[in-house]
């Protein structure tokens, strides 16, 4: 639509005593300049829907303005979403509950990161990039220098009044650095990770196999989201899945076998004791640190144990074990049926009777031909000490005679 | 089985985004068009591309330089362009090249000895190219790199390159289009490095086209071409200057509100002054919301900023004479060692010229060993400089009246002035103008709304430039667009001249609404403009306003008029000092001439509508003041003139549905 020139004038009533003149029928606005005569500034966009008009709409107004219209709504269609500012990766905001806000940043090492950097939905997937926004954005908050400059406590006395309490308040800011400082860390991220508070809730509650068969639970439902869970430790990625009730032979196999064969980065350095810097003692240094390494053994030891369990749970379980098991055998007996449908059977029965026998003979006659050779070997050998007894009197006799 | 595949590890996260997080979409920073404006002078460049903020913003180059100088040196190995290379025109003028553009495009024989460069590289024609310019350089080039060293060929193998031997002197020659190649080279590669991505069009400024012919155009199409621009548009001067212009940014209206000063009117006429180094160039250029065309130019290449260079150089020069008893003659300087020290006279006067544009205060220009060693310091301030500057200026009033006659304009008619290029920049040249060219009181000028200084939108030595990155960025979403009108209008602006030929209004159309106020008493009524004359067709103007209707009647009638309006001049005898004690004032004052006012005046020219009728949804103003109780409605008048001059006339209250339209069609 075209612009509508605003003009900030009023003007006064027409006089009762006008007519209004009777315009000349003949009447006509003074010609144009023929065409030709004036060049445009090939330039803006006026210029452009000049153009539009009169390549498109044959000079006509409406017909413009319908475009422009249409134009306008598609621009706003496809640009819509994503003209919201900046892209934020799908970090997101995320409320700030008090405890959070209250966290004390000596206490770091038992603080959740990614809450505290607002990251909560993503954890282990967040990248990089997703790290570094989320931390500008808690840093843009939080910053201390903005907290003085903003400070809204209402003063909790008259005395108070326009004395800024928040001066101090940079214990949250703290916190931040210090979830930027361990997630920015690729090693010091996996440590966390490993022992990430949110994985060991949902470990706790993990089913066992005698809640599994009590209680009848779906097996794939059930166990299906506990390996999942596990699936992030894995340094192979990706990780097989538990499949469903229909999968082959060949991915239950598969399954099994990447589980059985699980290699994980989970690692417990993280729940090491804190190893007194300050004290001078070398040995006491020692002592933690050696406790420190068996400790973490000791848990790496216990978490590849659960897994197995787990796995063994899942194997004992599995329904699909017992139908691959089911099928292999049909099959077996598919096969020997056709070879030999009858016969097979009974002479393996009769032979095996005979093996039978002939192992229980055979195992005897060794038995005895063993004692014999046992007795003779004892003979030989105290022949032979009798006559070694021998050999040294003679050679004592001699020795004597020859000194005599 | 497929969801597990999400879970990436947290190692593996880093180096592959975690599926499920969205891809990177375009930020705000992406939809900036990667495109470049270059006003390609003779004398100077200057480059604009958007920025961040949006904006076309003229940029520097790697030497902080704004304002690029059109030269290439040749110093031993080494080549420079811009600014550096107008250095070297001290001691090694035979290998600078300056001035190229002029010639590009021209034959050797077109170009007649009187314009040949004196005070540069010569220019010679083409040993092996018949009727060609040529630059001959004297270069080093490096010696060619040894064999390799190799156990077979040398009786004692060492494992020591040898060392390349000393640079061998040459002769390097190179045609304009070399030239221009290179230097448009390096101002890509400075809008490529400031945006940090490839430049995907550029919008290329040049003189109009009777100073630089089409063949000259399809020169620099091929030299852009060749240095890696994809030119989307070659504009003219004065067209690039409308198209910054005619933007919201410039006029004040829109977000961009300038600071006191009131929106420029969508319609006005421009007078472009083009005042660069070389030539004068002049404009009067009728803007009709954003539609805009030429009425009338000019070019006058004697008028010049080196004019005013040559003024202050020989001032200059006689103050150093004054100061240290040595005598210094230049323009022209005869003795070489004259030669040098104009030479740095005039490299060291830029500086004095910018500074005199700022600041009011006096400026310094300080030459080491300007001639038998001793060095210059001196100093101009405003005053001065304007007095030595004055029969330029004189001489850039004269071209603007006489262009205004050959337009048949009064110098009342020009709403506005736009001063582009580096001498522009002096205010001097502003308030002179304003006087001696008999503008209006009001009209606008980049210094009187004080958009000049500060790297405000007035700055007549980026205008240019900046006008061709908005007009570039333009027909960049018009390249970029799938849409299949935007592909043919693409094609248009390529073909070009016809669709620019268009039929313009010669006379003013509007509407009056009749009255007996004393001061309307010329038309009989208030007058509204409607279709300003030299408006291109087919045209749309809607205005809306409040109209006062009788309490009882509440009638609403006009009339549409096709009006001429002129310009009256009358001469008013100086109004008499009113203190009479001084008797030589007195005198004075009495021989003054009698000065002349000029008057707007508005004749009738031809009825052509009369509309009446009752008012739906008037109502009566509340409140204080000198309307209360009156009642008023609000109306908009639409007016539209077809391709062939048929007009049609809305009037319509708003506010309401029910509200009186009245329509009228008068035919071609």
């Amino acid at each position: 639509m075209a612009t509508v020139q605003v003009l900030s004038i009023a003007t006064p009533p027409v006089p009762a005593a006008y007519k209004p003149p009777s315009v000349p029928s003949t009447s006509r606005i003074s010609a144009p300049h023929p065409s030709g005569h004036r060049t445009l500034l090939p330039v803006g966009p006026a210029y452009i829907n000049h153009l539009r008009l009169s390549l498109h709409h044959s000079h006509s107004f409406s017909s413009l303005d319908k475009h422009l219209a249409a134009e306008r709504d598609r621009l706003a269609a496809l640009h819509g979403e994503d003209n919201a500012g900046e892209d934020d990766l799908g970090v997101g905001e995320e409320e700030e509950p008090e405890e959070l806000l209250a966290l004390d940043p000596k206490e770091w090492k038992k603080q959740d990161h990614y809450a505290v950097l607002g990251l909560s939905h993503l954890r282990y997937k967040a990248n990089a990039d997703q790290i570094k926004i989320a931390h500008r954005k808690k840093v843009l908050k939080h910053h201390p220098d903005k907290k003085a400059a903003t400070t809204t406590a209402v003063p909790s006395s008259l005395f108070l009044t326009g004395v800024n309490q928040n001066t101090n308040d940079d214990a949250f800011f703290k916190c931040i650095q210090k979830a930027h400082e361990v997630l920015n860390n690729p090693e010091k991220r996996r440590q966390f990770d490993s022992v990430d508070p949110v994985f060991l809730e949902l470990e706790e509650d993990m089913p066992t196999a005698a809640e599994i068969k009590s209680k009848d639970l779906d097996f794939f439902k059930t166990l299906g989201p506990v390996f999942e869970l596990y699936s992030r430790f894995s340094k192979a990625q990706p990780v097989p899945g538990l499949g469903h009730i229909d999968s082959s032979k060949e991915e239950v196999e598969g399954f099994y076998d990447f589980w059985y064969n699980f290699d994980s980065w989970r690692s417990f350095e993280w729940l090491d004791k804190e190893v007194n810097e300050g004290s001078d003692s070398r040995d006491d240094k020692r002592y933690t640190e050696k406790k420190n390494k068996s400790e973490r053994a000791r848990r790496k030891k216990e978490d590849i144990a659960k897994l197995r369990g787990l796995v063994d749970m899942a194997l004992g379980l599995d329904p699909r074990i017992k139908r691959i098991k089911q099928q292999e055998k049909e099959a077996r007996e598919a096969k020997k049926k056709a070879a030999n449908p009858a016969a097979v059977v009974k002479k393996t029965k009769q032979q095996e009777e005979e093996e039978k026998k002939k192992a229980e003979l055979a195992a005897k006659e060794q038995e005895e031909a063993d004692k014999v050779a046992r007795a003779e070997a004892k003979k030989q050998k105290a022949a032979a000490a009798n006559a070694a007894k021998k050999a040294r009197r003679q050679q004592r006799a001699v020795e004597d005679g020859g000194a005599a | 089985m497929s969801k597990l595949q999400n879970g990436a590890s947290s190692r593996g996260a880093s180096a592959t985004p975690a599926p499920g997080t969205p891809t990177p979409a375009t930020g705000p920073t992406s939809l900036l068009p990667p495109v470049v404006g270059i006003n390609f002078g003779n004398s100077y460049a200057s480059i604009a591309v958007f920025t961040k903020e949006g904006l076309a913003e003229s940029i520097a180059n790697e030497d902080g330089e704004r304002q690029i100088a059109c030269a290439i040196a040749f110093h031993g190995e080494e080549m420079y362009i811009g600014n550096q290379a107008k250095q070297q025109l001290v001691k090694n003028a035979k290998n600078s090249i300056v001035g190229f553009r002029n010639l590009l495009g021209k034959k050797f024989s077109e170009v007649p000895g009187s314009e040949h460069p004196t005070l540069s590289a010569p220019i010679i024609q083409h040993p092996d190219l018949a009727d060609t310019i040529a630059y001959k350089v004297e270069v080093l080039q490096p010696a060619p790199s040894p064999l390799p060293t190799s156990a077979y060929t040398t009786p004692a193998a060492s494992h020591a390159p040898t060392p390349r031997s000393e640079p061998i002197p040459s002769t390097r020659i190179l045609t304009v289009h070399d030239v221009t190649v290179i230097f448009l080279r390096s101002l890509l590669k400075s809008a490529e490095d400031f945006l940090g991505k490839p430049i995907t069009g550029a919008v290329i400024s040049v003189p109009e086209a009777d100073t630089f012919g089409e063949k000259q155009r399809e020169a620099l199409k091929a030299a852009a071409k060749e240095a890696g621009l994809n030119v989307l548009q070659l504009l003219d001067e004065a067209a690039a200057v409308v198209a910054l212009t005619t933007t919201a940014l410039w006029s004040g209206d829109g977000e961009e509100q300038q600071e006191g000063g009131e929106p420029l009117g969508k319609d006005r006429t421009q007078l472009v002054v083009d005042l660069g180094a070389s030539a004068l160039s002049l404009h009067l250029v009728s803007v009709r919301e954003g539609l805009s065309y030429v009425l009338a130019s000019s070019h006058t290449p004697s008028v010049g900023g080196d004019k005013i260079d040559d003024k202050l150089v020989a001032f200059f020069a006689a103050d150093f004479t004054k100061k240290t008893k040595v005598a210094l003659k230049v323009c022209p300087a005869t003795a070489v060692a004259d030669q040098r020290a104009e030479a740095k006279l005039r490299l060291a006067i830029e500086h004095t010229k910018r500074t005199i544009s700022a600041s009011p205060g006096a400026a310094t220009c300080s030459v080491e060993s300007l001639k038998d060693g001793l060095d210059y310091t001196g100093a101009v301030n405003r005053m001065r400089f304007d007095m030595l500057a004055s029969p330029i200026y004189a001489a850039v009033a004269d071209a603007i009246g006489a262009l205004l006659a050959r337009a048949a304009a009064d110098a009342h008619d020009v709403d506005e002035v736009v001063y582009v290029g580096g001498t522009g920049c002096l205010p001097g040249l502003d308030s002179r103008l304003c006087v001696q060219a008999g503008f209006r009181e009001d009209v606008q000028t980049p210094f009187a709304r004080g958009i000049v200084v500060g790297g405000g939108v007035g700055d007549p030595t980026t205008i240019i430039a900046r006008g061709c990155a908005a007009q570039a960025a333009l027909l960049d979403a018009l390249a970029t667009s799938d849409a299949q009108e935007d592909k043919e209008i693409l094609a248009a602006f390529e073909a070009g001249a016809e669709a620019n030929q268009v039929k313009a209004t010669t006379k003013t159309l509007g509407v009056l609404f009749p009255n007996n106020l004393p001061e309307n008493r010329e038309v009989g009524g208030t007058w509204i403009p409607v279709v300003q004359r030299e408006t291109a067709l087919p045209v749309r103007r809607i205005v809306a306003l409040d109209v006062g209707v009788e309490e009882g009647s509440k009638r609403v009638a006009c009339e549409v008029w096709e009006v001429v309006e002129g310009i009256r001049t009358e001469k008013v005898a100086p109004p008499k000092s009113s203190d009479d004690e001084d008797d030589d004032e007195d005198d004075e004052e009495e021989e003054e001439e009698e000065v002349e006012v000029k008057h707007r005046t508005l004749a009738k020219h031809a009825l052509l509508a009369a509309l009446d009728g009752p008012a739906q949804l008037a109502v009566q103003t509340k409140g204080k003041g000198a309307d209360r109780g009156r009642w008023f409605t609000r109306v908009e008048i639409q007016f539209v003139v077809g391709i062939d001059g048929d007009l049609n006339v809305e009037l319509r209250e708003i506010g309401g549905a029910e509200g009186l339209v009245q329509r009228v069609h008068v035919a071609a």
